[in-house]
């Protein structure tokens, strides 16, 4: 190997699997060469709540030996990842970001975490996230997570050490977890891509919840191809998660490069054009489709009515089942709380019966309102975001008054929870950059179950395009 | 639905054994109006006759 040590450092998953499964790089001089990084970059990242270097090298080190035997090679074999410390880690303590979780280490691994270890990946530890999966934390208990595009601004969240690790090369591949965006969104703040696979596709087994009926595992990636590849790893029915579908899973890379000729996109009118959009953000994203009819899809304008109202709509629901989830310590340990996740917590718990329920119909109506849409479209086409990545100190501070909260909670939450609301699979994809070099990002939302499509498409536009090609500062 | 009051919200989170601060209670107020007003236009809508369910169960290709 002629590259050196950064080249290596942002290889993507399935090119660093090739290279050890064709004896080129060993396991643990991957393994070795993230830790190296982690430890002279991270201090100022804080991507990692924990990192475990033994442990990892231990697998590396197995790894290699079974390279060197001959034996059976997962499909990840060799590969550095790491997980939103969300996941159950069976040894390895699992805060959920929290200060009530920081002496938690759990005896069993998530499903997720043992479908990536038995693909042959090597685990390197557990990412930073905003306090229990929720968004809003104003002091992270683990340290600021930051965007490693500007160190000033908002890495997104809630899976924000996820996307910050794979965008500065301090991991091949990772896990986060969607519950409203929460993977989506660290993707397109950071410049990778993130995938939010159908609700039921995935186990949420070992993934502390927040809410049953949208919480969804997904993986963050360099590449497309990666994204399909962890895909196949953690997708399929789990015993442990009743919930969890029995439909089929699909081999996601087989029909990768089948490009999009013939496909409908529907670009989302309210989101893409809306008044909330950022005239950047529009330009990258109508440019996205302009590239996509270039590649022989078919796009036309499509109007989704209740999208505006899809961020309101969700937290309503989403935080009235994280009430459930956390009144006991609410009652019991609020002062261990950040505040601005006690706030949350707290407002989610006095909800009026009435106004959950009407949250509950609405939801029902924009399922109804994306599903026909997506029977006249292969797929919907919008931003990820309604802005590039903001200053972390635009969302500190108390709220002194109610017009601030559509600004802080619900605008942007309309550009990621329609397809939580639905259950349906969504990925991001960088589409550019803004004029002060933060990552602009494409979203593509699919049907029930077709991640297949999501992918192909998301991967013909990344053919396409030059984006996911560049690093960010300092991370050499 | 007229806004709530800092005191109303207080006595509300007091009968639920909700611990909630002075410093907090402001902020809740604040969320809790907020969020009842971005949802306040979705009561004309006809919402009788829609079930309340996620939609659990999807078939693949819906």
């Amino acid at each position: 190997m002629t590259a050196d040590g950064a080249d290596l450092a942002f290889l993507s998953a399935r090119r660093i699997a090739a290279l050890v499964r064709e004896r080129e790089v060993s396991p643990v001089e991957m393994t070795r060469l993230y830790l190296e990084r982690i430890e002279r970059l991270d201090s100022r990242l804080c991507a990692y709540i924990t990192v475990v270097p033994e442990a990892a090298l231990e697998t590396a080190r197995r790894a290699e030996t079974a390279v060197m035997r001959g034996a059976p090679l997962g499909p990840l074999h060799g590969v550095p990842y790491a997980v939103k410390d969300q996941f159950d880690t069976a040894g390895v303590r699992t805060t959920s970001g929290s200060r009530i979780r920081e002496d938690h280490v759990p005896t069993e691994d998530a499903t997720t975490i043992s479908r990536l270890n038995a693909a042959g990946g090597i685990l390197l530890g557990k990412l930073n996230l905003t306090e229990f999966a929720l968004g809003g934390t104003q002091q992270f208990p683990f340290g600021q997570p930051r965007n490693p595009w500007d160190l000033d601004h908002d890495p997104g969240g809630s899976s924000s050490g996820s996307g910050i690790a794979v965008a500065a090369g301090l991991c091949a591949a990772s896990l986060g977890e969607d519950t409203g965006g929460s993977v989506r969104s660290p993707a397109s703040f950071c410049g990778v891509v993130g995938l939010r696979p159908t609700w039921s596709r995935v186990s949420r087994h070992g993934s502390f919840p927040l809410s049953w009926s949208m919480d969804t595992p997904g993986p963050l990636a360099r590449t497309v191809e990666d994204t399909a590849w962890l895909l196949q790893a953690i997708a399929g029915y789990d015993a442990k998660d009743p919930l969890s579908s029995r439909a089929p899973v699909p081999e996601y890379a087989r029909t990768l490069g089948d490009g999009v000729r013939g496909l409908r996109i529907g670009i989302v009118r309210e989101l893409t054009f809306g008044p909330e959009t950022d005239a950047e953000v529009r330009e990258a994203v109508i440019g996205a489709a302009r590239c996509l009819e270039r590649l022989g899809a078919v796009t036309e304008e499509v109007s989704l009515p209740l999208v505006p109202f899809a961020g309101a709509v969700f937290m309503a629901l989403a935080d009235s089942d994280g009430a459930g989830v956390h009144h006991r310590w609410l009652r019991t340990r609020a002062g261990d709380y950040d505040q601005g996740t006690r706030r949350r917590l707290l407002t989610a718990s006095l909800i009026p019966a009435a106004i959950q329920q009407r949250a509950a119909r609405v939801r029902a109506l924009l399922r109804a309102e994306m599903r026909a849409a997506l029977a006249r479209h292969d797929l919907l086409l919008c931003p990820t975001a309604h802005q590039a990545a903001p200053p972390i100190a635009a969302a500190r501070g108390a709220i002194t008054g109610r017009h601030e909260v559509a600004g802080r909670f619900f605008t942007r939450r309309s550009y990621v929870t329609p397809a939580a609301l639905a259950g349906l699979p969504a990925i991001a994809v960088p589409c550019g950059f803004t004029e002060s070099g933060l990552p602009l990002s494409l979203q593509l939302i699919g049907r029930h179950f077709e991640e297949a499509t999501v992918l192909r498409a998301a991967h013909a536009y990344e053919r396409g395009s030059e984006w996911s090609r560049r690093r960010p500062p300092g991370t050499t | 639905m007229s806004d709530l009051t800092t005191e109303q919200v207080g006595a509300l989170a007091a009968a639920l054994g909700l611990p909630v601060t002075l410093d907090d209670l402001a902020e809740v107020t604040h969320r809790l109006n907020a969020l009842i007003e971005a949802l306040e236009p979705l009561a004309e809508l006809a919402l009788d006759t829609v079930e309340p369910v996620p939609g659990l169960g999807e078939p693949p290709g819906s």
